[in-house]
């Protein structure tokens, strides 16, 4: 454990022995070794640590400010990071070159592949992380970026000043204020300041402010955000207590062991950092009737679950399950915290009773009898600003330069924090650039579904990705996020490192290799039903069967297929990724092509730009209601597309702004046209309008 | 011939546009917008064995790629076969000779394309509607009727729920414990559905056989000869006549072929308060069948014009639809003052007061002649919009009925739970172009209320 507080500097310096000249940290009491950055990242969280690697990947100099270096990297609820849709976040933050899967990879004590009876396209890549490990190893990556810095302080203010006239918005941030009133100077924002707005912790009927246990609100910048007509709304969450380790009863429980071998969570890592062997159980036990009757019995004295702030239509409690789901045994799932760790989380179990009547609760389940808590469960009620103020990149629609990224978008969860800490990065520097923003599309992702939805849809609810989100799951899967996400964040962004780039290229072309030699090699089906007995191949059908159409039957795979055709195969099955991204191919090969008709239609409509300036309140050329106007002023969809999908913008409002853009971008071509056939005329033209 | 002509307003947006604007009037309303291109059928109306539908303007080449994607692009001027299908869905429409003239070589001067489609209404509609825009695929939605429509609803409802119950499995099925059996509910699911689908499509085909056609709709006050009309355009006697008021009670359909378009002629119980309770029903179905009515066809007495019942018809069904100020999917109607044999000789008009109507005389057929000419009209502006022909729009609803239909057996032949979740997405998808709905949210809104999830 590093206890950095105080006399960061050396202890920094000792941990950054090969990169001292790069990295830099600044203790709250050093003096400040620069004032100017390109990108300012406030908060040390999964979405801001993220940015801050990104924005320094990205080339540009970047300081990261938290209240305290040492909690950089915590996990503050779950022990765990992954799981369905959430792993899919996870690759992608990992093929734009993302921080937190190869973290993970160096931390966990559980892999375990969710879902693998279900189709690879929704296979949930999850582990067990110990916490200590994760902290420490993404302190040592934070601290060991080139270009980033960290420092210790709390942001009171943004400084502001006059917007750039060729961008909308109201005003442009250009630093930060910090508590003790000295500033620092930003070309780009990114606020990643998590629960920490206004939150209010919550035991029982016991309330007081605080972000995570034991830090600081930011109050202060609250403030600021509402004053410059931020729009707010509040959530809330909960954890569960933790529990000694030593107390449980785990021999009358049911053990799940990990996956063998441990599948890694990035794609540049063959494997893990522990054998499976090494690795810890989880214990799966059950609430009972009893636990219903103290939930029910005490709701008086439980000011979480009684208050009208908005919590999520699904069950994040005990008590909500309870009060939802009467006279059911729900599932308590028994998660180590680390290695060395005396902490037992059990995962389903998030409650905000007075902790005594918690403790009750706990020993009156099954292995817990005996069970000592250590910490009590709470909930957390926090502000969050409605991420339909901010763009795709984002970047807020009233603040130049000023992105939010994370939970203060109402969204739960690492991943969805890590998905858009990478974003927001990557964009907060390509502004610096005056680069063109980087976005991913629906179509191209499940970061994109996330922003997506976010941006044009907003939430009420804490927003936590679920693959039932993504319409193009079967293409989105976690084996291809590196050729969906690497190349576009090498070529367009270069925020992707030299060595991932070839072994993401060098993949592609074994792939395209691969499913073309798989295509080229055609037998009868009873020849391959000799070759291949393990497969169910019904014979008599008149045409050829591909190798790929083989491979595509559950029992088959390339190992398989190699045997019975080992020229030109078997060179296929050297690399087991290789081989077993080669099967999955081959099961959607036919829904895809489909699906790709699909997916080139949403593109056509997320070509179509709106232009971003447009007032749709006061819009004269294109007939829409006061109510599809109002929604698309406060939304501002930056595509046709966008526009589409928020609820209550009728077709015949969409066609409307579809005559709209196809007349403007005429207009734009024809006035792109005209300085080829006469410069001279042109020009004057505009020097006319600036002097007007 | 076929008049009507829309524009391409979507797809044309998305084309390649040459800055040039070409603006064509055809002979029908004028066109919205400007460079618009036009399309229409061109080788008459009906049943035919191959139907030629040509396009004009400078989206032409996009629409001919669009529908023939993705195979490449036919060269000038000789005929290619090409499976078309719909440029969204991508679901097939008809293996076809297509066509490319591009301008100014062709025979508007502008970019031409034709599609020779085979004949049957179903295909020629599919390739039309493939270039339809969403304000008359929204149409088409509303005009959804009744029990169809009832039925639409349900299958969607327990198709979404049979899909946020897959979509639970695959995304808390692991983690949170759902109770047993949750796929085996949704399997049987789909298998009734599959049931009732193939069941009403077998119905479905019959029926529209029969009933594919303009409906035009006789109505009038009791004993004005609504039943004679019908048998003079028939040219049989499908409906009993006889002088006494009240002889027909219920609705009788017959398909005609009216003025070269085909048309389901129904004859109805005369607009009054009923006498007896058979009568009463007669009434309320021949109300019915007006609202449902493409082109209703007023007869009125001549010579009987200021009975009580001639006035009460004129107030309710005549005025509100002849001032034409109804909404926009306005019924169209043509006034007949029958019996006009009865009036006195010389009067050159009985009535100068009335909408603008027509003379006819059902017992010595004077008239006959100008009323098939306006008949001709009326139907040429009905049968030439798509999307408010009858006829297309059933073709559309079966067709997505059957596209649902196939999607649910893919969901039987997989065992990768996200291809069968994809042919359930797919299955709703086609029922959602009928009914609308079925997005994410009302999945998720599902899961959450049936199943005890999340952490």
């Amino acid at each position: 454990m590093f206890s950095l507080r105080g006399c960061g500097l050396c202890v920094a310096s000792s941990l950054t022995k090969n990169h001292l000249s790069l990295a830099r940290f600044i203790g709250e009491s050093a003096a400040p070794l620069a004032t100017n950055f390109d990108v300012v990242v406030i908060g040390g969280g999964h979405a801001g640590t993220e940015a801050a690697a990104a924005a320094a990947r990205c080339g540009s100099r970047t300081l990261l400010l938290t209240h305290r270096v040492d909690t950089i990297g915590q996990m503050s609820c779950n022990p765990s990071f992954g799981g369905i849709g959430k792993g899919h976040l996870m690759r992608e933050v990992d093929a734009l070159d993302g921080l937190c899967s190869r973290i993970c990879d160096q931390s966990g004590v559980h892999y375990k592949v969710l879902n693998r009876r279900k189709g690879p396209a929704v296979w949930g890549l999850r582990a067990q992380i110990d916490r200590k490990l994760y902290k420490q190893n993404m302190q040592k990556e934070i601290l060991n970026t080139p270009l980033l810095a960290v420092q210790e302080g709390a942001v009171e203010d943004l400084i502001l000043r006059e917007p750039e006239p060729e961008h909308t918005g109201k005003c442009r941030v250009s630093g930060v204020v910090l508590a003790d009133g000295s500033t620092v100077h930003a070309e780009s924002v990114v606020l990643t300041t998590g629960t920490f707005l206004r939150g209010v912790i919550v035991i029982g009927l016991e309330t007081h402010p605080a972000g995570r246990l034991g830090d600081q609100p930011s109050i202060g910048l609250a403030q600021t955000l509402e004053k410059l007509g931020f729009v707010v709304g509040r959530l809330k969450t909960g954890t569960p207590p933790r529990i000694a380790k030593e107390s449980v009863n785990f021999s009358i429980l049911k053990k799940q062991t990990p996956d063998n071998p441990s599948i890694p969570f990035s794609f540049i890592n063959e494997t893990v950092w522990i054998k499976p062997e090494d690795q810890l159980p989880c214990y799966l036990t059950h609430t009972n009737p009893r636990v219903d009757e103290i939930v029910l019995e005490n709701l008086h004295l439980n000011s979480h679950v009684k208050e009208t702030t908005r919590g999520p239509r699904y069950c994040p409690s005990i008590e909500s399950k309870v009060l939802r789901f009467p006279n059911r045994l729900h599932q308590v799932w028994l998660e180590p915290e680390g290695m060395d760790s005396d902490l037992i989380y059990p995962q389903g179990l998030s409650v905000t009773l007075p902790a005594e009547l918690q403790e009750k609760m706990i020993t009156c389940i099954k292995g817990l009898e005996k069970a000592k808590m250590i910490q009590p469960g709470y909930g957390v009620q926090y502000d969050y600003l409605d991420p339909r103020q901010i763009t795709p990149s984002l970047e807020t629609h009233l603040v130049q330069r000023l992105f939010f990224a994370g939970q203060i978008n109402g969204t739960t969860g690492y991943e969805e924090a890590a998905a858009q800490g990478v974003i927001a990065g990557i964009n907060a520097s390509l502004r610096v650039k005056r680069k063109p923003p980087f976005v991913v599309s629906r179509t191209e992702g499940y970061i994109g579904v996330l922003i997506d939805d976010l941006t044009t849809l907003g939430t009420n609810e804490p927003y936590r990705m679920f693959t039932s989100r993504a319409e193009f799951r079967l293409s989105l899967r976690p084996d291809n996020a590196d050729s969906r996400l690497t190349f576009r964040g090498y070529k367009e962004v270069g925020c992707v490192s030299q060595q991932r780039y070839e072994r993401a290229s060098w993949m592609k072309s074994s792939l395209e290799e691969g499913i073309s030699v798989l295509k080229s090699i055609e037998f009868s089906s009873s020849k391959w039903k000799k070759l291949i007995p393990e497969a169910s191949i019904s014979i008599g059908k008149s045409l050829p069967l591909r190798a790929l159409d083989v491979l595509k039957y559950e029992e088959v795979d390339m190992k398989l297929l190699a045997k019975a055709v080992p020229e030109p195969l078997k060179k296929y099955i050297k690399c087991r990724e290789l081989a077993e991204r080669l099967k999955i191919e081959a099961t959607y090969e036919s829904v895809l092509l489909h699906q790709q008709q699909e997916i080139k239609e949403v593109q056509q409509d997320e070509a179509l730009q709106l232009p971003k300036d447009l007032d749709y309140l006061t819009l004269r050329d294109v007939s829409l209601s006061y109510e599809v106007r109002e929604k698309l002023h406060f939304s501002r969809p930056e595509t046709i597309g966008a526009a589409s999908r928020i609820p209550g913008v009728t077709p015949a409002a969409i066609i409307n702004l579809l005559r709209f853009v196809k007349t403007t971008q005429q207009r734009q071509m024809a006035m792109n046209e005209l300085p080829k056939t006469d410069q001279s005329l042109c020009d004057t033209d505009r020097l006319e309008e600036r002097q007007l | 011939m076929w008049r009507g002509f829309w524009t391409l307003v979507a797809r044309a947006a998305r084309g390649p546009r040459s800055p040039r604007s070409c603006t064509r009037q055809g002979s029908g309303a004028p066109v919205p917008g400007s460079g618009a291109t036009i399309f229409a059928l061109s080788s008459g109306q009906g049943r035919c064995g191959i139907a030629v539908i040509r396009t004009s303007g400078p989206a032409s080449g996009h629409a001919l790629r669009s529908l023939t994607a993705p195979r490449d692009f036919p060269p000038a001027r000789s005929a290619c076969l090409r499976l078309l299908s719909h440029p969204r869905s991508g679901e097939p429409l008809d293996r076809a000779l297509v066509l490319w003239f591009p301008g100014p070589q062709s025979f508007t001067g502008e970019d031409c394309a034709e599609f020779h489609v085979h004949g049957g209404p179903a295909v020629v509609s599919g390739v039309l509607q493939a270039l339809e825009t969403e304000a008359q695929r929204r149409q088409a939605l509303r005009q959804l009727d009744g029990e169809l429509g009832h039925l639409c609803r349900a299958w969607a409802k327990t198709l979404t729920k049979a899909l946020a119950h897959v979509e639970a499995y695959i995304d808390f099925g692991e983690d949170d414990n759902l109770e047993e059996g949750v796929l085996e509910r949704v399997d049987s699911q789909v298998r009734e559905l599959e049931l009732a689908l193939s069941a009403h499509l077998r119905d479905a085909r019959r029926g529209q056989r029969l009933r594919s056609g303009a409906h035009v709709v006789v109505a009038g006050p009791p004993n004005a000869g609504k039943s004679s009309l019908v048998n003079l355009l028939s040219r049989k006697p499908v409906s009993i006549v006889s002088p006494e008021p009240g002889t027909t009670r219920d609705v009788l359909e017959t398909p005609v072929d009216l003025a070269g378009f085909p048309a389901l002629l129904s004859d109805t119980a005369g607009l009054r308060e009923g006498v007896g309770p058979v009568e009463q029903e007669g009434v309320r179905r021949a109300r019915e069948r007006l609202e449902q009515a493409d082109l209703i066809l007023a007869v009125l007495d001549a010579s009987d014009l200021a009975s009580p019942s001639s006035c009460n018809f004129l107030d309710t069904v005549v005025t509100p639809a002849g001032t034409g100020n109804l909404k926009e999917n306005s019924q169209r109607l043509l006034l007949v003052l029958n019996k006009s044999d009865l009036l006195p000789r010389g009067d050159p008009d009985p009535s100068p007061n009335l909408p603008p109507h027509l003379l006819l005389s059902c017992l010595t057929g004077e008239g006959l002649d100008g009323l098939l000419e306006a008949l001709r009209k009326e139907l040429a502006e009905v049968c030439g919009d798509p999307s408010t022909g009858p006829l297309l729009t059933r073709a559309r609803h079966q067709h997505h009925l059957q596209g649902c239909l196939d999607a649910l057996g893919h969901y039987k032949q997989t065992k990768d739970l996200a291809l069968a979740a994809e042919a359930l997405r797919l299955a709703r998808g086609h029922l959602g172009r009928i009914t609308g709905g079925g997005g994410t949210d009302e999945i998720l809104d599902i899961i959450f209320r049936d199943f005890c999830v999340g952490k």
